[in-house]
């Protein structure tokens, strides 16, 4: 067992924290998030062309670099430590994922162009009345031709404001599909409204009504969308649950430092029991996080039962992690932690947000209990569970360090 | 005893309600329903205050003799529940439940002829101004400072927090007229005219948006000696005597089981996670089951301090663990509204709330867009505003130091 990055994974961990630290400025992307366009392109095009890192887990053929899960973790903690508003996680993992498992020549082109940083594709994959479960979609899709004909609507598509394709989800015939938008190119048929979120990101509704796309924008296979949709949400949570880390190891130590700062009663509050017990409290919440973190990267590439089970048990702990650490951020804080002038409140909006993405922790817990009793119903689920975690360990036999080393 | 309404509480419920029907315009009830945080749109609230003042309900808590109604505890109980399931907007606390009962208590009569009655009206709209940049938790070592000369008090300084600071144009406060051996001598209870000259007053940005709280800044400002509130140098008797009426001297619970059934209700429509609605989630369900518990022995808690206060009896530390329980469940409910609200609840749309303060930086989709139904608009908003409740009015953390010593005896 190795919890050792490489000598590349530590570089590119380095490399970005370096270009995060002297160019992503937290006032200045507010700023634009308010009364800009929700965005920095001159930050996204850095990111493909200065980093690499729109590319990072996309294989070599589009442009990509083939990295892992490993490589995903250690961009995403570091875009979360900085807070970054910028579509990664919806246009590089989800988009991106969803598109390579896809192939064909339509989604190969475009994820040439989500690795050189010219297109930003968004999921659209949440109706309002099915809420977050993406498999009861209602918006339909019927052939007329040679052409598709989308009708319904979507909710929340986040990041797809900014995106120059959308991914949206629809029931054709043969069962849910996934098709390709490219969103000048759509006509009346599509409208998107925009609007910010409480995390300072932006989302858009989508009407689609008669909405006409050529054959090609079947992506994948009609009716078998599903497994793959299952992994790209399974894949955005593990995402988000590594940025969460980020966040968390930054409040954390923002509000160690303002409790050893802040003077009450002629001492720092940091001296008071009740806040230290909290404080080691929040560390001890962000150290399983990051252990949860593991335990989903690390199966992220299993079958789809494994993964899936990892996944949720490391959402549900991080969502965990997230809530108390962010609200204790805040506690600690006092009414300054309530304010936009500290970092903490900005954090904190994001801590929130990522609790109800990709799945709440309930859904998450919910799915964990319900994965392990149909373990239970088929035991060589369980063995081959067993049987992919000894080949996991037997691939890595490098070392057996502690998680502390 | 007994936890029954009598005929005539059912008679009054009645009244209440025939009274909340004509009155409550369908503007002020939406000004009520998406308040996103206890404090509403300052006109809305404005106005409701007329209309009961018109009826003589402005201020029920009040003696008679000011201008209060003869209501036994049941009554005020019926009167805050009624109200908020009818959805009026909330009246600001700062003048009729907190610095006019100071005034009751220790005010010249001068003092309660000039501000009670004005109180009423709206015509005096009071602010606090008791947190400083270093003096929130530690209060008593506030030092906004008050130099005497002659008739007047001359004060420098700054006060933090102050909600409304811009809608006021009285303040109370607590300034420091001299340094003794303990910290708690020597500070003075004002009341400061906001239009005096060398006020400043910066609007702070809330993680909500919202400009409801500020920072105000004195520079010389002259305060006549008439306006100070006991004796100079004594105002930390008022203060603590204010604080626990600020602390304990109203019913939660009954905005709370409003706030868990429009939970409940809403749940009832809302996709859930494993299929169905999200009320038949059992985690969900459970949970909401829970907090509810917890509002109806609240509930319960409350009407015993109420009756002990009715006795003449301070609530003291009671009053501690009341405000502890409340915002507690109310920070539980706002989190579960939220989760009820779905996706819908992360998109940011003031626009379509009715907050406690302006929000400037924010401009609203084409044509007022809003993505689903207001009430899941509010929910993120009243969520992060009330992460406040374990942080105003003495910490949480302060309370339960409060506890140990004067409950247990630690």
């Amino acid at each position: 067992m190795d919890f050792k990055l490489s000598k590349e994974q530590e570089l590119l961990r380095d490399g970005l924290t370096k270009f995060l630290s002297t160019r992503y400025d937290l006032e200045k992307s507010r700023s634009v998030v308010k009364t800009g366009a929700g965005w920095r392109p001159e930050i996204w095009r850095a990111f493909a062309e200065e980093l690499g890192i729109l590319g990072a887990t996309l294989p070599e053929d589009v442009g990509g670099t083939g990295g892992g899960p490993v490589e995903l973790m250690v961009i995403t903690e570091a875009l979360g430590h900085a807070l970054v508003i910028e579509p990664y996680v919806d246009t590089m993992v989800v988009a991106g994922g969803l598109l390579r498992r896809a192939g064909g020549e339509e989604a190969t082109s475009l994820l040439e162009k989500i690795v050189a940083g010219t297109a930003i594709v968004a999921l659209a994959a949440t109706e309002a009345e099915s809420g977050d479960r993406w498999q009861d979609v209602v918006t339909s899709a019927e052939r007329d031709g040679d052409a598709w004909i989308l009708q319904g609507r979507k909710a929340v598509a986040m990041s797809a404001p900014l995106a120059t394709h959308l991914l949206v989800t629809a029931r054709a015939p043969d069962g849910v599909s996934l098709f390709l938008v490219d969103v000048e190119a759509a006509g009346a048929g599509l409208s998107l409204t925009g609007y910010r979120t409480i995390d300072d990101r932006r989302a858009a509704d989508l009407v689609m009504d008669g909405l006409r796309l050529p054959t090609r924008s079947l992506i994948g296979e009609a009716g078998q969308a599903l497994p793959s949709l299952e992994q790209a949400r399974d894949e955005g949570a593990a995402a988000i649950c590594s940025e969460a880390v980020g966040c968390m190891r930054k409040v954390l130590a923002d509000t160690v430092e303002y409790c050893k700062q802040r003077q009450q009663f002629g001492v720092s509050i940091g001296s008071f029991q009740v806040l230290q017990h909290r404080m080691v409290d929040m560390y001890i919440e962000l150290e399983q996080a990051v252990a949860a973190v593991f335990l989903a990267v690390l199966h992220l590439e299993d079958k789809a039962e494994v993964r899936a089970r990892s996944v949720s048990a490391a959402k549900a702990t991080v969502g965990r992690a997230a809530r108390f650490v962010g609200q204790q951020a805040v506690q600690l804080h006092g009414g300054m932690g309530m304010t936009e002038e500290l970092a903490i409140g900005h954090y904190f909006k994001r801590l929130t947000a990522m609790q109800f993405e990709f799945g709440t922790t309930d859904h998450h817990i919910g799915r964990y209990a319900q994965l392990s009793r149909a373990a239970e119903v088929a035991p060589q689920t369980v063995e081959s569970a067993e049987r992919s975690h000894s080949r996991k360990l037997s691939r890595s036999p490098r070392s057996f360090d502690s998680p502390a080393s | 005893m007994d936890l029954q309404w009598s005929a005539a509480d059912a008679a009054f419920r009645d009244e209440v309600r025939n009274f909340l029907d004509k009155k409550l315009t369908p503007e002020l009830r939406t000004a009520g329903r998406l308040m996103t945080s206890v404090y509403a749109d300052h006109d809305a609230s404005m106005k409701w205050q007329r209309i009961l003042h018109e009826r003589g309900w402005a201020a029920p808590a009040w003696p008679v003799e000011y201008g209060g109604c003869e209501w036994s505890l049941t009554q005020h109980y019926i009167f805050s529940r009624e109200s908020t399931l009818a959805g009026a907007p909330s009246l600001s606390p700062m003048g009729i439940r907190m610095v006019a009962h100071a005034i009751i208590a220790f005010g010249t009569d001068e003092q309660k002829d000039y501000f009670l009655p004005r109180i009423l009206t709206g015509e005096v709209f009071f602010c606090q101004g008791y947190s400083e940049p270093e003096a929130g938790s530690d209060l008593a070592s506030l030092s906004m400072s008050a130099v005497d000369d002659g008739d007047h008090l001359v004060s420098t300084g700054s006060k933090i927090w102050t909600t409304h600071a811009r809608e006021a144009n009285w303040m109370f406060g607590l300034v420091r007229t001299s340094r003794g051996q303990k910290k708690q001598h020597g500070i003075t209870f004002v009341l400061i005219d906001m239009r005096s000259p060398g006020i400043g007053i910066r609007p702070l940005v809330m993680t909500s948006g919202e400009e409801v709280q500020n920072q105000v800044f004195f520079d010389e400002v002259r305060v006549p000696k008439a306006n100070v509130l006991g004796d100079i140098d004594d105002g930390w008797t008022v203060a603590k005597y204010l604080l626990e009426f600020e602390r304990g001297g109203g019913a939660s619970s009954p905005a709370l089981q409003v706030m868990a059934e429009e939970i409940a209700t809403a749940a009832a429509e809302i996709p859930g996670p494993g299929g169905g609605v999200l009320i038949d989630d059992p985690a969900f369900a459970r949970k909401l089951a829970d907090a509810h518990i917890r509002t109806e022995v609240l509930e319960i808690l409350e009407y015993r301090v109420l009756a002990a206060v009715a006795e003449g009896k301070n609530p003291g530390a009671a009053s501690s663990m009341l405000k502890v329980i409340a915002t507690e469940l109310s920070q539980t409910l706002t989190e579960m509204a939220m989760e009820a609200a779905g996706p819908r609840g992360r998109a940011y749309q003031p626009h379509a709330t009715r907050p406690g303060g302006p929000v400037t930086e924010f401009e609203p989709p084409p044509d007022g867009y809003v993505s689903g139904e207001p009430w899941q608009a509010v929910a993120p908003l009243r969520y992060l505003n009330d992460r406040a409740g374990s942080i105003y009015a003495g910490s949480n953390e302060i309370q339960r130091n409060i506890l140990a010593k004067a409950a247990l005896g630690l």
